[in-house]
């Protein structure tokens, strides 16, 4: 991985070297190059307005000649002043231009770096043709100068050129080269160099503030990711540290005071929360570390507040301030380089590696301020928080990449599992299904068991008994078998849902009942009624209905000496009355009951929540069973079980 | 009731139980009016009698050593369209009895039936139709019942019964008799017999665009 990796980095470092060495190529400025200046240097009070006509001949002092760049080193403590007034200096460049090598027509005066704590004005031939309209401190002079020569009629190429710096005596002024030409040789130089300086930055401290406003967002909902809030907060800091690269070219509507105060502590503020960004990223929480940079932030902070009397200006004590934030940047992001390695956090690496890169950068940078190195080259700092932000952006991006990846990981985690889930509980419910297969087909062969024993078999048997004994003939064992048979034909009906139909369960019986009463001459007079369905009566139910009243017949073929058999139904107070009336000679029925298997039918009625009544008289007998309409039944167990 | 004047009504019987082929025989002897013209005991007699001359009864036993007596109740409807077909059943439980009308069945004979009753039986049957039992009259009627949410897997009903065909059924299941329901629907016992026979036809017909609503669903037509 690590490879591939440092390769893809390689082949863009090496894209972006070649377009930047590209653009330095062509961006090279052409035209007259003013690298020598006479220079007439005068003390002086307060900051006079600039005069609108002046003869550099009648300047008091003497000149000598300098070469350009010119910067002197900065005094570190400013002399005093006369009458309350800031002790200043006023320094002259004069440009004699040779008059065999005019400036071309519509020419600009392209300035590269230009420095001063106070005013800059600018004459041609004498005649004021640009001043500085800015704060004095914060006076954008990080921007290049580009001053377009006055193009009138009458114009013709100045013979010379005169640049009044007027700064904090000891401190600040200086003056790059300079260059006299026309658009088209200067402008392309002009406008990289701004780009670069001014605004690079501002551009991507801008999209930086954007993406820590989304940041802050996130963490507005998600309050527990305090990266998001580090990672906000390290974009506005940014943002203001920036600022005095593209800003004050224009007045300020701020003091210096405050302008300097929230740009320069900024720098404090970025390594102590680019600490506690790589804390999260490495795990390594050295608590005097943190504490260091949180008080050191702090005492700035608060002995720079432009509020009170007595405090330090931001920017005077700003060196002080870099070099203290040097040091300590430098340790800090050093352990957390360190710590991040030992973590194994790439991304840790990467952005202590860019802020060490800042820190050394910002070395590099006070020695530029200061007029230590040549103040042609470009202030670098700025160019190691972009990187920075840069690296913020990856990390932030793999921290989305990351999250999104394992939703994604949890997602199929979970398919998995409710996958799992189902299966489970798809096996428990076929095993419900089975068990409960297995109880149906139990209590059918329970039922189907007790109805042979009951039913077939001590019919057979006692048919059995009496044809051993020898005591009937043939058409007495016809008869038996017969009688067998329709019970059986009644068990494989009884097999069959009859779906709460009382009726279709009656024509049942009388379908298989008629052929016989047909041989015994009885007529059958059928009038049932219509009766509300019977939601208990299932197979298990349905046969007991069926032996009932098939006992009842049999008892009214055998004993009653009937001639007519009448089947009713009716139904009264949420009872199924079910008749059998005969027209037979009638019986006892207190005596004769249980001989006539009427205990038989009364358990059998009692297990499907029913019961049986006689009535016999003289001129007949009326056998009831009487059915609950609603499903007062016991249970299916009982039914099956108290039937001897 | 034998009417010496027409000529017998030529009987056959496809059963491998030799004892009621036996006792079958002796149902018919005694008849006049009905002569037992033919005999196979397993699927593949029943279909070279079916080669033969058409007879006006054939009774099938379902239960047959090498295969089941639906098809041969299915051979007969196409080889001898005028012919009764008659299934022989022990119990006349639905499942078996439904099948049999829907292969084209028009009745059955209860295999513990009298002598005299099989004769009765074969004789009804040739006349218009057997008896419907209940439980058969019900499956019937749940069989033609207007599918009541129109699920659109049920199949077009050719030939849904009429009112009183379907009245005649709802008594059948009440346990009602033939004569019962003449009375009670004020017809004459000839024209229930018309509704039943025409209730064997519909089932008869209603399974054949089953069957062939079912090869459409299943692409095979």
């Amino acid at each position: 991985m690590g490879s591939s990796r440092a390769r893809t980095f390689l082949l863009y470092a090496g894209a972006v070297l070649l377009a930047l060495i590209a653009i330095y190529a062509g961006t090279r400025p052409a035209g007259i190059h003013l690298t020598r200046a006479a220079v007439l240097v005068q003390d002086s009070q307060g900051y006079a307005a600039p005069p609108r006509q002046i003869d550099s001949r009648r300047l008091a002092g003497s000149w000598r000649e300098v070469a350009l760049p010119h910067a002197p080193r900065p005094n570190v403590v400013p002399g005093a002043g006369d009458a309350g007034l800031l002790p200043t200096r006023t320094t002259w460049y004069r440009f004699a231009l040779d008059p065999a090598d005019p400036a071309p027509p519509h020419a600009y005066l392209y300035v590269p770096r230009w420095k001063t704590d106070g005013t800059f004005a600018i004459y041609a031939d004498g005649r004021l043709i640009y001043q500085s309209h800015a704060n004095l401190q914060w006076n954008g002079s990080n921007r290049p100068l580009w001053i377009p020569l006055e193009d009138a009629a009458e114009t013709r190429p100045p013979r010379e050129l005169l640049i009044r710096i007027r700064h904090v005596r000891g401190m600040g002024g200086a003056l790059s080269s300079l260059w006299l030409g026309d658009y088209r040789q200067l402008a392309p130089a002009y406008y990289a160099r701004a780009f670069f300086q001014a605004e690079l930055p501002y551009i991507s401290s801008a999209m930086f503030l954007a993406t820590g406003i989304f940041a802050f967002l996130v963490w507005l909902r998600r309050r527990r990711e305090t990266l998001y809030l580090l990672f906000a907060a390290m974009t506005a800091v940014t943002f203001l540290r920036l600022m005095h690269t593209y800003m004050g070219l224009d007045r300020l509507p701020v003091s210096d005071a405050w302008f300097g105060w929230f740009t320069v502590n900024p720098v404090a503020w970025m390594v102590l929360i680019i600490h506690l960004f790589l804390v999260r990223l490495h795990h390594h929480d050295r608590r005097a570390v943190t504490v260091a940079l949180a008080g050191v932030s702090l005492v700035f902070a608060i002995v720079t507040l432009p509020m009170f009397a007595g405090t330090f200006d931001a920017t005077v004590i700003s060196p002080l301030m870099y070099v203290t934030m040097a040091v300590m940047g430098l340790v800090t992001f050093g352990l957390d380089l360190q710590w991040s390695r030992k973590a194994g956090s790439g991304e840790g690496v990467m952005l202590a590696a860019c802020s060490l890169l800042a820190v050394v950068l910002g070395g590099y940078d006070i020695l530029l301020q200061s007029n230590f190195v040549n103040i042609e080259g470009l202030f670098l700092t700025m160019y190691a928080q972009i990187a920075m932000i840069v690296a913020f952006w990856l990390i932030m991006l793999g921290r989305y990449t990351q999250a999104v990846s394992q939703v994604e990981q949890a997602n199929v985690v979970l398919a998995r599992s409710l996958a799992a889930r189902e299966a489970e509980l798809n096996a428990s419910h076929q095993k419900l299904r089975a068990i409960e297969r297995r109880e149906v087909l139990f209590e059918e062969r329970q039922r189907l068991m007790q109805d042979m024993h009951d039913g077939l078999g001590s019919s057979l048997v006692s048919a059995l008994r009496v044809v051993e004994h020898g005591r009937i003939d043939e058409a007495g064992i016809a008869q038996i078998l017969k009688g067998c048979i329709d019970d059986l034909k009644l068990t494989i009906d009884s097999m069959e849902p009859v779906e709460t139909d009382l009726l279709l369960l009656l024509g049942t019986l009388r379908f298989r009942l008629e052929p016989r009463l047909e041989a015994t001459g009885i007529a059958l007079r059928w009038e049932v009624r219509d009766v509300p369905p019977l939601a208990w009566l299932d197979q298990r139910h349905s046969l007991h209905v069926l032996r009932i009243l098939q006992e009842a017949f049999t008892n009214v073929i055998k004993h009653a000496g009937a001639t007519e058999i009448r089947v009713t139904t009716e139904v009264q107070d949420g009872v199924v009355r079910v008749g059998i009336h005969d027209d037979g000679r009638g019986f006892d029925v207190a005596a004769a009951a249980p001989g006539r298997g009427l205990g038989n039918q009364a358990r059998r009625a009692e297990a499907i929540g029913g019961r049986v009544a006689l009535e016999s008289t003289s001129r007949g007998t009326a056998f009831l069973l009487l059915l609950p309409i609603q499903g007062t039944a016991p249970s299916r167990r009982r039914a099956l079980g108290e039937i001897p | 009731m034998p009417d010496s004047a027409l000529p017998p009504l030529k009987v056959a019987l496809v059963e491998d139980d030799i004892a009621f082929q036996n006792s079958f025989a002796a149902a018919l002897a005694p008849a006049r009016d009905m002569v037992l013209a033919g005999t196979a005991h397993n699927v593949a007699q029943a279909r070279r009698l079916l080669d033969g001359p058409a007879l006006d009864v054939l009774v099938v036993d379902l239960g047959l050593p090498d295969g089941s007596g639906i098809d041969v109740i299915r051979a007969a409807r196409a080889a001898w369209p005028a012919c009764g077909i008659m299934v022989s059943t022990t119990f006349a439980d639905e499942k078996h009895v439904i099948a049999s009308i829907e292969a084209g069945a028009a009745g059955y004979l209860l295999k513990d039936s009298s002598a005299e009753k099989i004769a009765d039986e074969i004789r009804a049957l040739h006349a218009g139709g057997s008896p419907i039992s209940p439980r058969i009259a019900r499956q019937i009627l749940l069989r033609f019942r207007p599918p009541e949410p129109a699920p659109e897997a049920a199949p077009p009903l050719a030939n849904p019964l009429s009112p009183r065909e379907h009245e005649a059924l709802e008594l059948i299941t009440k346990g009602f008799s033939y004569d019962e329901i003449a009375e009670l629907m004020l017809v004459s016992r000839n024209t229930v017999m018309t509704f039943v026979r025409r209730i064997y036809q519909k089932l008869e017909v209603t399974s054949k665009a089953e069957a062939i609503f079912e090869a459409r669903n299943h692409g095979l037509l």
